[in-house]
């Protein structure tokens, strides 16, 4: 079973994901994507509390920063994924730290096939995504071109999953499918 | 009436198209330096006809209540602005604000309102 699971900032998806991606698993595997390409100590330090916070939780930590389906060939398919973020993902394929302001053209294309791969591959994932598309506001264009991005990538996983949720202020709304 | 909202790019025209059969000749898509032609069975983006009113000092709201004959079987989508953190811009807010009250006084004309979400249809009335 597939999940896509989006809505606005700090609603409770990230919580609300792992509990299901626990559920979803069961007794079997359980993999958690760090998404996070850290650039300083800071982030560092975050990325080590976000692993205390999923410590016990049953959790195995895969590093894919870019290229979700570059680690099908090391994980057991039958397994449950969790990715948290599909927002980071695109983010780290969109824009490189080494080059301010420059954008990768191909990198939305490349990001929505890979994870088109992955999401036909494996047995359980749950993605969770950012829902940034209701504000009265003219973005500078790479923005607009990162939010046109993310809605394509959002609307692959909205029709590829068998299950679709948007989280609001702790609410679950069901678009999609059912919930166990 | 049918009204169809949503955040940007969640295909709500894609949508459009395919519930109603709708050809881009019968498409009318809002700019905020373009007049609305109610003439089109199907218009696009009125939060961008709002732009438009507040840049020309009209007011949104009173002009789609005096052409109501015209928009009254019309396919109306449009972008939900108002979701967003307040903008600091006066302009933007006033835009954000006034395209709210005209969700709301179209949402209670309109036989159906949908919204769509990542490309799924939710249906609100």
């Amino acid at each position: 079973m597939k999940i896509f699971i989006s809505g606005g900032c700090k609603n409770g998806k990230s919580s609300f994901a792992q509990d299901i991606a626990k559920k979803l698993a069961g007794n079997s595997k359980l993999y958690y994507f760090a998404t996070m390409i850290p650039r300083d100590d800071e982030d560092r330090l975050r990325i080590k509390k976000h692993i205390q916070n999923r410590d016990g939780m049953g959790f195995e930590t895969i590093e894919v920063g870019k290229d979700i389906a570059s680690c099908l060939d090391k994980v057991d398919k039958e397994a449950t994924f969790l990715l948290d973020s599909v927002t980071a993902l695109l983010q780290n394929e969109m824009y490189s730290p080494d080059f301010e302001n420059y954008i990768d053209p191909n990198a939305i294309e490349r990001t929505k096939n890979s994870l088109l791969l992955f999401v036909k591959t494996v047995k359980n994932a749950v993605f969770v995504s950012d829902y940034i598309y209701s504000d009265a506001l003219t973005f500078e264009a790479s923005t607009e071109a990162y939010r046109a991005g993310l809605a394509k990538l959002d609307k692959m996983l909205a029709r590829e999953c068998d299950t679709v949720i948007e989280v609001c202020a702790g609410n679950v709304i069901l678009h999609k499918g059912v919930l166990e | 009436m049918n009204l169809i909202i949503g955040g940007a790019y969640q295909g709500k025209l894609d949508y459009a198209k395919n519930k109603f059969s709708l050809s881009d000749a019968q498409i009318f898509h809002c700019t905020d330096n373009l007049d609305i032609d109610f003439n089109f069975i199907c218009i696009n983006h009125i939060e961008n006809f709002v732009l438009y009113c507040i840049k020309n000092n009209l007011n949104a709201l009173e002009i789609f209540r005096a052409n109501k004959p015209l928009w009254q079987d019309s396919i109306l989508i449009s972008n939900d602005i108002f979701c967003g953190v307040v903008p600091i811009s006066a302009e933007s807010r006033a835009w954000r604000e006034a395209t709210g009250h005209l969700l709301a006084y179209l949402s209670q004309e309109a036989e159906t309102v949908t919204r769509i979400f990542c490309g799924l249809e939710q249906k609100l009335k």
